[in-house]
């Protein structure tokens, strides 16, 4: 692909599709700074893998594991990366002041959930949120579709338990 | 609160919150421009340079040490020589394994699947492991390259007791440590007394990782 032809996809992909971004900085980063970075990292991840993008899997299956995989790998580099990172423009990602909702009492629970979650487990929790199918997260997590089935089974089992203290 | 309403009220929720996050066109430009340094990209220069002052470190060893094993054995001091050769010897299967990092850390490919690339990921970390491994082993050496021919016949028992003492302990701590710093000891506790340091903590994070892929793994395996 032509350097101007990728920007000029880059730019699309970004645009139509921040919201996996923000969602999966979200879950991972509860620090609004922080978050910011792995915002940053998401972009640059995406921007240096541009040319490897095929048609093989949607748009989305490859946002996800872009994302995915920088945000998993994102809590060990920390300490070391901010040192190391050209320092982009501070208001790139203004992130919004959550809002309080009506159903605040189970979106706390399901967040506090889901920040219990370890990290694999976290990814898959987003995806099923997201309402992807068993095929599209095993091509995203690279497992096989029973194995989702199974996973999943035992994630929402647990969710179950931890609504039904209520 | 059922199953349709959750995702229902997550996706609404992150509806609203993405309706006022913005990333700015020029932020997107500046990114396809800036020559920036990337969590894998800024690891690479360390390992090149860790690498290249381990080439000159060994190669100066190993043409030092050669030249005294073809010219001038019979004069040299055994302890010594034989010391710096197991040191040399060392040194040089720690530089294969920043070897295998580097090739590692050129396959990692961000765009594949989660389990594949954090198993490459945290295995890549872990590898680290064997260095330390490594370092210990080194240790009786540091005690015997010192020694030499006139300790046979001048030494008393006391400094030969003190002596031996360090040196048998240090080889049977080494060998141990050797052995026993893997993955699988993880959760023992002089394990983590000597990984218990800020500094592993992105090792100790990786092992946790790697056991969650594992974790999946072995379903995907048993599915």
């Amino acid at each position: 692909m032509h350097r101007k032809k990728q920007q000029q996809f880059f730019q699309e992909i970004i645009e139509q599709h921040k919201g996996i971004l923000f969602k999966v900085a979200r879950t991972y980063c509860p620090d609004e700074e922080e978050r910011q970075d792995l915002i940053q990292e998401m972009m640059i991840q995406i921007w240096q893998s541009v040319h490897k993008y095929n048609d093989q899997y949607k748009i989305t299956t490859w946002l996800y594991r872009i994302s995915l995989n920088v945000a998993i790998s994102f809590y060990r580099k920390s300490s070391t990366r901010a040192k190391k990172h050209t320092v982009l423009n501070e208001q790139m990602a203004e992130m919004p002041t959550e809002e309080k909702s009506e159903n605040e009492q189970h979106l706390n629970l399901l967040n506090q959930f889901i920040g219990e979650l370890k990290e694999i487990d976290k990814a898959l929790m987003i995806l099923y949120l997201e309402d992807k199918s068993h095929i599209e997260i095993a091509e995203i997590l690279g497992i096989s579709v029973s194995n989702v089935g199974t996973k999943m089974g035992r994630i929402k089992n647990k969710l179950k338990t931890r609504f039904s203290q209520l | 609160m059922k199953e349709l309403e959750l995702k229902k009220l997550w996706q609404d929720t992150n509806e609203k919150l993405e309706e006022n996050f913005v990333i700015n066109k020029k932020n997107i430009d500046e990114v396809t421009r800036v020559k920036v340094h990337s969590i894998l990209g800024s690891m690479k220069p360390i390992k090149i340079f860790a690498l290249l002052v381990g080439i000159l470190w060994v190669g100066i060893g190993m043409i030092a040490l050669s030249s005294i094993y073809l010219n001038s054995f019979n004069e040299a001091n055994k302890f010594f020589l034989f010391s710096a050769s197991i040191q040399v010897g060392l040194t040089a299967i720690s530089l294969y394994i920043y070897l295998y990092q580097l090739i590692t850390i050129y396959q990692i490919d961000i765009t594949e699947p989660i389990i594949r690339t954090q198993e490459k990921l945290s295995s890549l970390k872990i590898s680290t492991l064997w260095v330390t491994r490594l370092l210990f082993l080194q240790l009786p050496v540091w005690t015997t390259f010192w020694w030499n021919e006139t300790m046979l016949t001048d030494w008393g028992i006391l400094q030969w007791v003190v002596t031996l003492f360090f040196t048998i302990s240090f080889t049977v701590i080494a060998i141990w440590l050797f052995f026993s710093i893997k993955f699988e000891n993880r959760n023992k506790k002089w394990f983590q007394l000597i990984f218990s340091g800020k500094e592993w903590t992105p090792l100790v994070k990786s092992m946790e990782l790697l056991e969650q892929v594992e974790d999946y793994k072995g379903q995907n395996a048993s599915t």
